[in-house]
């Protein structure tokens, strides 16, 4: 092999989910594609902090549509990945002289790409989820792990305890080391959340994923299995305490919310952090036009965009397109998004190129109702028309085209 | 075919004061988000030509920062690709001397212009952008035998005006060069066809030509070799229909700029990609109070104010009660609360205190240095 050089740690970053619960966002791009922020994709987080944090090789693990993803990644380039020594690799499952298979599960994800890992020859192996938003500095985690000797560090969150049974939850002792782990406990010992983020020893790991591969019992997954097996074989592991913020953004409401997160002041997710940069692929758009009627306030708006009407407290892609008279509040427009004129839409989810005709509502709701307090976000997929006239009830979700005048309840 | 763009980064007719003193005419912010020289490069790389070489004079440092090694243009190339071409050492005494005019600009890069295996060149300058299908002109000049291809426009964007210091041609009923003046002033005037600074010939033709003009210490390409040799080549003289922008002086700047807030000229301009170099800036934050008009806004800007009629650059910050109307604020600017700013250029890197006010006219418009603190 040539190119090759010793790291000291590289980074593997699961990136084959398909998140299900994204529904129609999902059906054709993997979930670390989903377009987030104005003019990122949840993937450039940990591809961001990975290279803010001098990791500078990065396999990535794709499985589920990954076409886009793919595109997107490319030669690494816009991160600073396109390396001679190392960089951004993609890494599908593939066939070899005794045949081939799926990823089966995370930790089967890795051990199949072992040879990939073993040609840096790291001390130490990053594993990362592509579907997470934060900013984090995995150089000082990686000096925790060396201070505390671990074969094992895992990054966790302090969640509000009524939160923490919907998480895979560490109970350490006081000096942070873990002796038990609980997958969505009933009844929470700890608040400590897992944010699936790890560093391993690589020989240790190693070790581990043969042995988790020859159980053929197992699932195959880090917190289901490989976790446990460690632990109950009294390895080293420590749970780091993340302080930032964090977001799986795995549902709707949580990926609208995270999304809103980036224009709130009073939350801790500042993008615009120039020591702390999130790169991105660009669209090579010409600067934003806002035109004679336009009212903005609060909101995030991208290049590209040609703007007419009235957004308030909303993320507006690259290339999108607001006409006169039309008003876009507590939304996300993803790229190239056309809204036409007199249109109403609130408390939505607008997916990639699609068009909603004129004197249309999305996000409509009965009167008295007051919008978006139950949390419900409507939806709109990617690639679709929708006609004049159209009105579509708060919380539905639309994946088809819908005619002049059509209602969706 | 195979065709080598090369790309002037100087004018030696500009007069753009301040925005020019300390950088080529080539680098400057345009468009609030790009550089001149995206407007050419972009162009020739969208129609196929590969190989550019650019010609610097002087202060091209900004110019080579914003270059770098071509990637934004798809031009870092083992085939081809950018070449930056820097002054070879040229000193009079202990002074530096600058090339008079593109023909000393050639002259002194024949070296590298050499080692092209292209066939034909495509020479443009930088104070006049357009956009033209390189292809067809090409083809266009194959097919008409001419020796040398002259590209020229008969109008600004439906107006009569005629820059100051433009060739202007005579062609005889075959659209051959006759005769070529200098226009020596701005001016309206009608059914007048001056030269965009758009040239094209064989690689080879350039190569002899250059050579001879500079063993008789010529070094005008419009007087020394288009007039003079007028007689003696096929010099065919070609309309171009498109838009234009001329960019020689600063109210010509705060035109060109103004024209692309009309959205049909825009369109026109962006119908292609332009590119130009990343800044990975976060999308554009627009706060409560803020109330934004018929403007041009690049990403990475903070505004809480008024803007209207004005073109603001990446990372420009606005505070509350600021009114800017008729302006253009380059990158990284911070304008504090309640300044007031009317016909006004605010180059890279300034402050602006709170409630300063500044007007000009837009014949003449008040320029602020790159990094002043007013």
């Amino acid at each position: 092999m040539f190119n090759q050089k010793k790291k000291e740690i590289i980074a593997m970053l699961l990136a084959g989910g398909q998140g299900s619960r994204l529904g129609v966002l999902t059906e054709r791009i993997a979930k670390p594609a989903v377009p987030f922020g104005g003019k990122y994709r949840i993937i450039d987080f940990p591809l961001s902090n990975c290279v803010n944090s001098n990791i500078d090789t990065i396999g990535v693990l794709t499985q589920y549509q990954p076409l886009e993803l793919n595109a997107y990644i490319g030669s690494g380039q816009p991160w600073d990945l396109d390396r001679i020594y190392g960089g951004a690799f993609i890494l599908p499952p593939y066939m070899d002289s005794e045949g081939g298979q799926w990823y089966k599960g995370t930790a089967n994800a890795i051990y199949q790409n072992m040879n990939f890992i073993d040609q840096y020859d790291p001390d130490y192996v990053l594993i990362l989820s592509g579907d997470h938003v934060y900013k984090m500095n995995y150089a000082d985690m990686l000096e925790y792990h060396k201070e505390k000797q671990a074969d094992c560090t895992i990054s966790v969150l302090q969640v509000p305890w009524e939160e923490a049974s919907r998480f895979g939850v560490m109970n350490a002792d006081q000096e942070m080391r873990i002796y038990e782990f609980e997958e969505k406990p009933a009844d929470p010992k700890s608040n400590l959340a897992s944010m699936g983020v790890y560093i391993f020893n690589w020989k240790k790991l190693k070790e581990y994923l043969i042995k988790d591969e020859a159980d053929k019992k197992s699932d195959n997954d880090f917190g289901k299995n490989l976790i446990p097996a460690m632990l109950q074989a009294g390895e080293r592991m420590y749970a780091y305490v993340y302080g930032g913020y964090w977001k799986d953004v795995g549902t709707i409401e949580s990926l609208w919310q995270s999304n809103m997160d980036t224009i709130d002041p009073t939350v801790p997710l500042e993008l615009d952090d120039p020591p702390w940069r999130i790169y991105s692929r660009s669209a090579n758009k010409p600067p934003q036009y806002i035109g004679e009627h336009a009212e903005l306030s609060d909101s995030g708006i991208a290049d590209g965009c040609w703007i007419d009407g009235k957004i308030e407290n909303s993320i507006i892609f690259s290339g999108v397109t607001v006409e006169e008279g039309a008003t876009v509040s507590n939304s996300i427009l993803m790229p190239r998004v056309t809204i036409r004129a007199n249109s109403r839409i609130d408390y939505a989810i607008v997916a990639e190129n699609s068009e909603i005709g004129e004197d249309s509502c999305i996000g409509w709701a009965d009167e008295g109702l007051i919008m978006g307090q139950d949390g419900q976000i409507t939806v709109v997929g990617p690639d679709l028309t929708l006609g004049n006239r159209v009105k579509v009830a708060r919380g539905a979700i639309v994946s088809t085209e819908l005619k002049d005048e059509e209602v969706v309840k | 075919m195979k065709v080598l763009g090369i790309i002037f980064s100087y004018s030696t007719r500009e007069n753009l004061r301040e925005l020019t003193k300390r950088r080529t005419l080539a680098s400057l912010p345009v468009g609030a988000k790009y550089r001149i020289i995206d407007f050419p490069l972009s162009n020739m790389a969208n129609h196929g030509i590969h190989e550019i070489s650019v010609i610097c004079r002087n202060n091209y440092h900004s110019l080579i920062d914003h270059l770098s090694a071509g990637k934004e243009w798809d031009l870092e190339r083992k085939r081809g690709g950018l070449r930056v071409l820097t002054p070879y050492d040229r000193m009079a005494g202990n002074e530096p001397v600058l090339y008079r005019g593109m023909i000393e600009g050639l002259a002194n890069n024949m070296d590298s212009l050499h080692r092209s295996r292209a066939d034909y060149v495509i020479l443009s300058g930088t104070s006049v952008i357009y956009n033209v299908d390189f292809k067809e002109l090409l083809r266009n000049h194959i097919a008409s035998g001419a020796d040398i291809t002259a590209v020229y426009a008969d109008n600004y964007n439906g107006s009569h005006f005629v820059p100051n210091g433009s060739p202007i041609y005579h062609l005889d009923d075959d659209d051959r060069l006759a005769d070529l003046t200098i226009n020596p002033e701005e001016s309206e005037q009608p059914n007048t066809r001056w030269g965009i600074d758009l040239i094209v010939m064989r690689k080879y033709l350039m190569e002899s030509l250059v050579a001879d003009a500079i063993a008789f210490g010529r070094y005008d390409f419009d007087l020394d070799i288009l007039k003079r040799l007028a007689g003696s080549l096929y010099i065919k003289g070609v309309r171009y229909e498109g838009h234009l922008l001329e960019i020689s002086n600063v109210p010509g700047y705060m035109k060109a700029n103004m024209k692309l807030l009309d959205s049909e000229f825009r369109a026109r301009v962006f119908r292609d990609p332009v590119y130009t170099k990343h800044k990975d800036s976060v999308p554009t934050r627009y706060f409560e109070g803020c109330h934004i008009r018929n403007s041009m806004i690049s990403e990475g800007c903070r505004i809480n104010g008024v803007v209207e009629n004005s073109l603001i650059s990446r990372e420009v910050k606005i505070g509350r009660g600021a009114v800017i109307r008729n302006s253009i604020i380059m990158q990284n600017t911070e304008i504090m609360n309640d300044v007031l700013l009317d016909n006004v250029i605010i180059d890279k890197d300034v402050i602006v205190r709170e409630h300063r006010s500044l007007a000009g006219h837009s014949t003449y418009p008040v320029v602020v240095e790159k990094g002043s603190i007013v």
